[in-house]
């Protein structure tokens, strides 16, 4: 009796909490779509009729519902990427670069390697080295960030725009250049095509949704355990709520700064590589602009929560995915869903607003998030 | 009494949005019917209105609908690569009868679209069509168009117009590799026209045109430091008009041509337009004219006579824009006749489609 009592009063704790942390998300969302309706009615357009598009674009049938699937994969990924960071008190602004370094190496050993080497290799060994050496060089790429923090004291936000230029820069030199696809037709930045046996399945025929997305899922799982359950996820929240409370307790902050820079671009570096092997089999300079920024959106609206992620990424991807079904059916400008993604950052940033309209108030501790430019 | 406010602020919002829904007409509803003629368009990357490839074929398709040729005409802005076929299925699968891809980007999806909906004509604007040239048939189309466009023709018209513009008669060009073979056309062309203006004029103009060959193909159509430092070799030697056809090198000469004071003439699409920084000097540009070829070909999907593969369109020149005060009357109607003349095959350039 007693136990049974115990269980029903933590269930209902844990969707308490659940409900508590999804609300002001919830109410932001729902705000910035009537807003979002209120500004499409007044450049003439009509907004259920854009929001049915929206809808029936994002999961009207079930390619609909792969291309979202395809569309939240290196959401996620990006999403928890920027969001570990958060964890640890740091912010990844670099997830676009990383993701960027993790397309291109993964690329490279997808079309390349088999030439190298003179042989043909099996899918079991090509493919996860490809994703392995993209997602190691997406977590070199942000560790060096991270250590510059942690030995210079050089701010992480500054040098992870910083890296993202010279990775994005770096990316459409080589794209140009030694990495261009040679066929004679070829006129745009682009690589070859990745062998074969580098390519990632799909899960359904005529779907183009592949096994990265589970794979997704699955490391959005990973790093809740490694943040919930490890000393190492331990060490990396602890250093992120108070770093000289950290010192004192005997954890080597430096070394847990650098280890979450290189975790979070491990992950943004793997948001690329299964773009490449999974969807487009090959790097193009026209993929994947702009996921590393909206990753930081996904990490704020979800709360730094890998299921809160995963959620986030799945509501972005929609919006993407369903914007030209909108777009066919309305002739409203895509940029609409950036303005209504912009509107619901805005509401779950600035939650006071929504705490003021809906009268909610505020309750506990707030969640911090990273810390200040004071670092 | 706050609440009473919220909740009435609420009902407004909804009754705008609930008066908004008679309004749209769906139409594209119509074009799985046998007699509504739709035509789709799927933009590269980028906007509708960029100036450039993706505005002047949606102004094709917008053509084909005020002549009455197309009853629905709707575009898609692409935001990502990889939505390309996503795109190209929405209007696919609502029945559309015919869909232009802008873009040799979408040549790929265009090409697979193309298997996917037999019975959907589509143009793909900028996509060469290999296959027409290759022995082996099993990749050949059936109802995919490339849209090309007299590349030889263009640089004839700019290069008789810098023929007759220039007072130094020098003029020069600068421009991509030569290998790729719309660049030796527009080259040769500039060349051939201004051999054409000496002949009507008596005149000897000295044309430079180089090519910049000597790099490889992932430097010779981005290098705009060599190019402007070409264009300026060329104005030393006293040429006074420039045309810049290859990517950004080509770029890097019209604007160096501009801020030195020179004529400038730009390449493919208004250069006007999109190039601000050499706009006041931009005499004119090489353009392929798009627009009409993409509702020519509309037209021809109508009423059935467009064949797979490539298609040819016509090509012209820019207006004059701020420089119109300077060309005199002569010149203007000289290069109306020199632009008929090339339309209906009595003026040849003589250029060969490839560098022999």
């Amino acid at each position: 009796m007693q136990t049974e009592k115990q269980s029903i009063s933590l269930t209902k704790k844990i969707l308490q909490a659940i409900s508590d942390a999804s609300l002001i998300p919830f109410l932001a969302i729902l705000t910035a779509v009537v807003l979002g309706g209120i500004i499409i009615y007044f450049v003439g357009g009509n907004p259920l009729l854009a929001y049915r598009g929206l809808l029936e674009g994002a999961f009207g049938s079930t390619k609909a519902l792969s291309e979202t699937a395809v569309w939240a994969t290196p959401y996620i990924f990006a999403g928890l990427a920027v969001a570990l960071a958060f964890k640890g008190g740091l912010f990844n602004i670099g997830a676009e670069g990383q993701l960027a370094v993790g397309a291109v190496f993964s690329a490279l050993i997808g079309y390349a390697l088999p030439e190298w080497l003179g042989f043909d290799l099996p899918t079991i060994i090509h493919l996860p080295l490809a994703i392995l050496v993209g997602m190691l060089m997406g977590g070199l790429w942000a560790g060096i960030v991270g250590w510059l923090k942690a030995y210079t004291g050089g701010h992480e936000v500054i040098n992870t725009i910083m890296m993202n230029y010279i990775a994005l820069n770096t990316t459409s030199f080589l794209l140009n250049g030694i990495m261009k696809d040679r066929s004679p037709t070829n006129v745009i930045a682009r690589t070859p095509l990745i062998a074969e046996s580098a390519r990632m399945p799909a899960i359904f025929d005529g779907l183009r949704v592949h096994w990265g997305f589970i794979l997704a899922l699955l490391v959005a799982f990973f790093i809740w355990w490694l943040l919930n359950k490890t000393t190492l996820g331990f060490e990396i929240r602890t250093v992120g709520l108070n770093p000289d409370a950290a010192q004192y307790a005997g954890i080597n902050v430096k070394r847990t700064i650098i280890l979450t820079m290189a975790l979070s671009g491990m992950l943004a570096g793997l948001a690329g590589s299964i773009e490449v092997t999974g969807l487009n089999y090959r790097h193009e300079l026209g993929f994947s602009i702009g996921y590393g920024y909206d990753a930081i959106a996904i990490a704020l609206l979800g709360k730094s929560h890998p299921l809160g992620i995963v959620l986030a990424a799945f509501l972005f991807a929609a919006m993407r995915n369903g914007a030209s079904r909108m777009q066919f059916l309305t002739q409203l400008p895509v940029d609409l869903i950036s303005m209504i993604q912009a509107l619901i950052l805005l509401f779950v940033a600035a939650d006071a607003i929504i705490r003021y309209i809906y009268r909610i108030k505020a309750k506990g501790e707030r969640v911090v998030l990273t810390r200040g430019w004071g670092g | 009494m706050k609440k009473l406010y919220f909740v009435m602020a609420l009902l407004i919002v909804a009754s705008m949005i609930l008066s908004a829904c008679g309004a749209g007409a769906p139409t594209a509803a119509d074009c799985a019917k046998e007699e509504v003629f739709c035509v789709g368009l799927v933009t590269d990357v980028g906007k509708i209105n960029d100036k450039s490839f993706n505005q002047s074929a949606w102004e094709g398709v917008q053509k084909s609908n005020t002549d009455g040729v197309a009853d629905v005409v709707q575009f898609i802005e692409t935001a990502d690569a990889k939505d390309y076929a996503k795109n190209i299925a929405q209007f696919g699968d609502a029945g559309y009868d015919v869909i232009v891809t802008v873009g040799f980007g979408l040549g790929e999806a265009t090409a697979a679209a193309g298997l996917t909906y037999p019975d959907v004509k589509f143009i793909g604007v900028d996509q060469f069509q290999a296959w027409q040239f290759t022995e082996d048939t099993a990749d050949d189309s059936a109802n995919v168009t490339g849209l090309g466009f007299p590349e030889d023709n263009a640089g004839f018209l700019v290069g008789a117009l810098a023929a007759m513009m220039s007072e130094s008669h020098k003029i020069g060009a600068v421009c991509g590799t030569d290998v790729v073979p719309p660049v030796w056309r527009f080259g040769e062309g500039y060349k051939a026209g201004a051999a054409y203006a000496d002949g009507m004029n008596a005149t000897t103009t000295e044309v430079f045109v180089v090519y910049h060959s000597d790099v490889g193909f992932d430097k010779t159509f981005t290098d705009p430091e060599w190019g402007a430092q070409t264009a300026k070799s060329m104005m030393d030697q006293g040429a006074d008009a420039i045309f810049g056809c290859g990517g950004l090198t080509g770029n890097g000469a019209i604007t160096a041509a501009a801020q030195a004071g020179k004529y400038a003439i730009g390449v493919d699409a208004d250069q006007y337009l999109t190039l601000p920084e050499a706009a006041p000097r931009m005499l004119s540009s090489a353009m392929k004219l798009i627009t009409p070829g993409v509702a020519e070909l509309i037209a021809a999907a109508k009423d059935g006579s467009i064949t797979a593969g490539n298609f040819t369109g016509t090509a012209g020149y820019a207006p004059y824009h701020d420089l119109d005060g300077e060309v005199s009357a002569e010149i203007k109607t000289a290069m109306e006749d020199i632009n008929a003349g090339l339309l209906d095959g009595s003026i040849k350039t003589g250029v060969s489609p490839v560098k022999p």
